[in-house]
């Protein structure tokens, strides 16, 4: 509720706004496991991502929901669509590893299901609001990186660079033959 | 002592990289040499630096970054190995048609990474510098044009070592869950402390050490090590075999060596390392024995070194592993040495028989390989024999008799290989096949170097003792 309080909105807003981003993410990722086209999939997958940083939007976590968007619906999907794009998807699964993907999943998400519903109760008993601490600021983020962790962060840059030289001697390859 | 001299070695290693990428697009094809000299350069400084601080204490971030001298000791030694693998490689490059600012520039940076690990307790920086030291290694790997066994190498390390990681920042994720710190000595004050998190912090201090086994390659991790010794070029298996293993084991004494103290029961832990370490023993030299090509001959043995410096940790002598990790390399990176001259334009020896007669035709480094191969089965007066020495009294007198006959026993079986190598190089006909053009000043002036190392540690190691006595007396604990 701290975004109400803070910007001077009626609470019945922000419930309106949240039930819409839940339908929005529930919709999409239904959406994804339902079209038999693993593009679109990818597509609708990024709505999802898209809905659950609008939620983070409402708790007041600015910083999260910019990563969500950047990372996930940005870096990670163009990553699934290269593979799919490199792949070829469309045969599909051969009749009888069909049947044994469909049992494993099954018993997998069953597996998950229980394992959601032991977690869950133990843990909504104590669950208290979120949000009210900054949590996600990007003030705060950012002046914990610049003293308590500006050490990590340095080496970041460091690490950017082996990266960048590695990929780039390691793709320049093709040219030279 | 809080100092910004404490970021001096890093910053030194990391310039010399950038300033090694700017000048290669400037400097003509035949004046690339200068580009090793110039890192030569860099790492002497770096190396001045050390020395210079010993005993200094140096510290900068809030003791995240620690210059003690357990740190500088193998600051020293890294950047001297890094060294004799820049100038072994000086002739190498271009007869592999490669590129030496891009070779130089990702050595440098592995090394970086190297410095960045050995210097904190805080897992955090740990974690990062594993990631700067892999992912230049893993571009290292790859460096060799046009050979698919090299592609396989770099694509191969990629792989396990990203798992690696990920062991290890799942592992940081429990052990953070149980203590809420990253740091070593906050972990490790949390274990002495009996709590209901206790499963959960074992958990990841297991993760933990699955990732650094993966880096040393312990013996149910070590799938990786052969393929990648064999296909990545021959200098950097050399850095390979040397550098993240000496990272490895240092991280893995910061951790264990407080365990070991610890008030919390370590019986579980010990008893799995004992095993690790018996099997990494065994099962090394054994599969050594089988193999015909001597790059994965030399694979092969450096998992069972790792095995021998594995019992020094579990007879929580320190100084011994760290003397058996100087040693070791001295006289594996000689060992490459001689392997990087058997090298013509496009074309490595490798195989058993292309060194038939070696010995005998290029009697320098035929010598000068003999007596790393009888350095490494540990052959007194040479290193690998003091280094196998006080490993093995020191864990009798710790009581692990079995382990130290294991030890024995394998490392009798492992005379085998190493002497087959010699008995081609000096008993077979040469077929007169091996016509190398390696024969520069650089790489004899590394075997000579080596050569003095691996006597210089077998006969007079007291110097050197004294320093390790003292680098190891600045551990917290």
């Amino acid at each position: 509720m701290a975004l109400c309080q803070k910007y001077n909105l009626p609470y019945k807003m922000q419930e309106f706004l949240f039930f819409i981003l839940a339908i929005i993410c529930v919709g999409a990722v239904l959406a994804m496991i339902l079209t038999k086209n693993p593009a679109y999939s990818a597509l609708w997958l990024v709505l999802a991502f898209l809905g659950i940083a609008g939620i983070f939007g409402l708790l007041d976590a600015p910083f999260i929901a910019a990563i969500q968007i950047i990372i996930y619906a940005g870096a990670i999907m163009v990553l699934f669509i290269f593979v799919i794009m490199m792949i070829d998807v469309r045969k599909g699964l051969s009749p009888e590893k069909k049947k044994w993907t469909l049992f494993l999943s099954g018993f997998l998400g069953l597996v998950l299901l229980f394992e959601l519903i032991t977690a869950a109760t133990g843990v909504f008993s104590q669950l208290k609001t979120v949000g009210t601490e900054n949590i996600g600021s990007p003030a705060g983020l950012g002046r914990l990186l610049f003293t308590d962790f500006l050490y990590p962060f340095e080496i970041t840059s460091v690490l950017i660079i082996a990266a960048l030289v590695g990929a780039i001697v390691l793709a320049k390859k093709k040219e030279n033959e | 002592m809080n100092s910004l001299y404490a970021l001096a070695p890093l910053s030194i290693i990391v310039l010399a990289s950038i300033i090694i990428l700017l000048l290669e697009v400037f400097l003509k094809k035949e004046n690339k040499n200068y580009l090793g000299y110039i890192s030569v350069f860099f790492l002497t400084a770096c190396f001045i630096f050390c020395f210079m601080s010993w005993g200094k204490d140096y510290s900068y971030f809030n003791g995240s970054l620690l210059l003690d001298n357990f740190a500088l000791f193998f600051f020293m030694i890294l950047t001297i190995g890094t060294l004799l693998i820049i100038l072994m490689s000086l002739n190498y490059i271009s007869l592999m048609d490669a590129n030496h600012g891009e070779f130089f520039a990702l050595l440098l940076l592995a090394l970086s990474g190297m410095f960045i690990m050995i210097s904190s307790t805080d897992f955090l920086v740990i974690f990062l510098g594993l990631e700067v030291l892999s992912i230049s290694s893993y571009a290292l790997a790859g460096l060799k044009k046009k050979d698919e066994q090299s592609s396989e190498a770099s694509v191969k390390y990629f792989l396990l070592g990203s798992f690696a990681s990920a062991f290890l920042v799942f592992g940081l994720a429990f052990l953070f869950g149980a203590f809420k710190t990253t740091d070593i000595l906050g972990i490790i004050d949390g274990f002495n402390k009996p709590t209901e998190l206790g499963l959960l912090a074992i958990f990841g201090l297991g993760m933990v050490i699955i990732s650094f086994a993966f880096k040393i390659a312990f013996v149910p991790f070590h799938m990786w090590t052969p393929d990648v010794y064999q296909g990545s070029p021959t200098p950097v298996t050399a850095f390979f075999s040397v550098g993240p293993k000496a990272v490895g084991f240092v991280v893995l004494i910061r951790i264990l060596y407080p365990y070991w103290h610890s008030l919390f029961d370590s019986n579980v832990l010990f008893t799995i390392l004992w095993i690790v370490s018996a099997l990494t023993m065994i099962f090394g030299n054994l599969i050594a024995l089988r193999q015909t090509n001597v790059k994965r001959i030399l694979a092969y043995s450096s998992i069972a070194h790792a095995g021998y410096i594995l019992v020094g940790i579990l007879a929580m002598d320190n100084a011994s592993c760290v003397f058996y990790l100087t040693v070791y390399l001295f006289m594996n990176i000689g060992a490459f040495t001689a392997i990087t001259a058997m090298t013509k334009k496009g074309k490595e020896y490798v195989e058993l028989e292309d060194y038939a007669g070696a010995g005998f035709n290029h009697p320098w480094i035929g010598a000068a390989f003999a007596v790393f191969l009888f350095s490494l089965a540990g052959f007194p007066p040479l290193g690998g024999f003091l280094a196998k020495f006080y490993v093995f009294a020191a864990a009798v007198k710790e009581g692990l008799i079995s382990l130290v006959v294991i030890g024995i026993l394998a490392s009798l079986v492992s005379v085998y290989y190493y002497l087959r190598i010699v008995v081609f190089m000096y008993m077979h006909r040469s077929a007169g096949k091996l016509d190398i053009q390696q024969e520069n000043p650089a790489l004899l002036i590394v075997l000579f170097l080596c050569l003095y190392g691996v006597l210089q540690l077998g006969i007079f190691p007291g110097n050197i003792l004294v320093f390790i006595r003292d680098a190891v007396g600045s551990l917290p604990f």
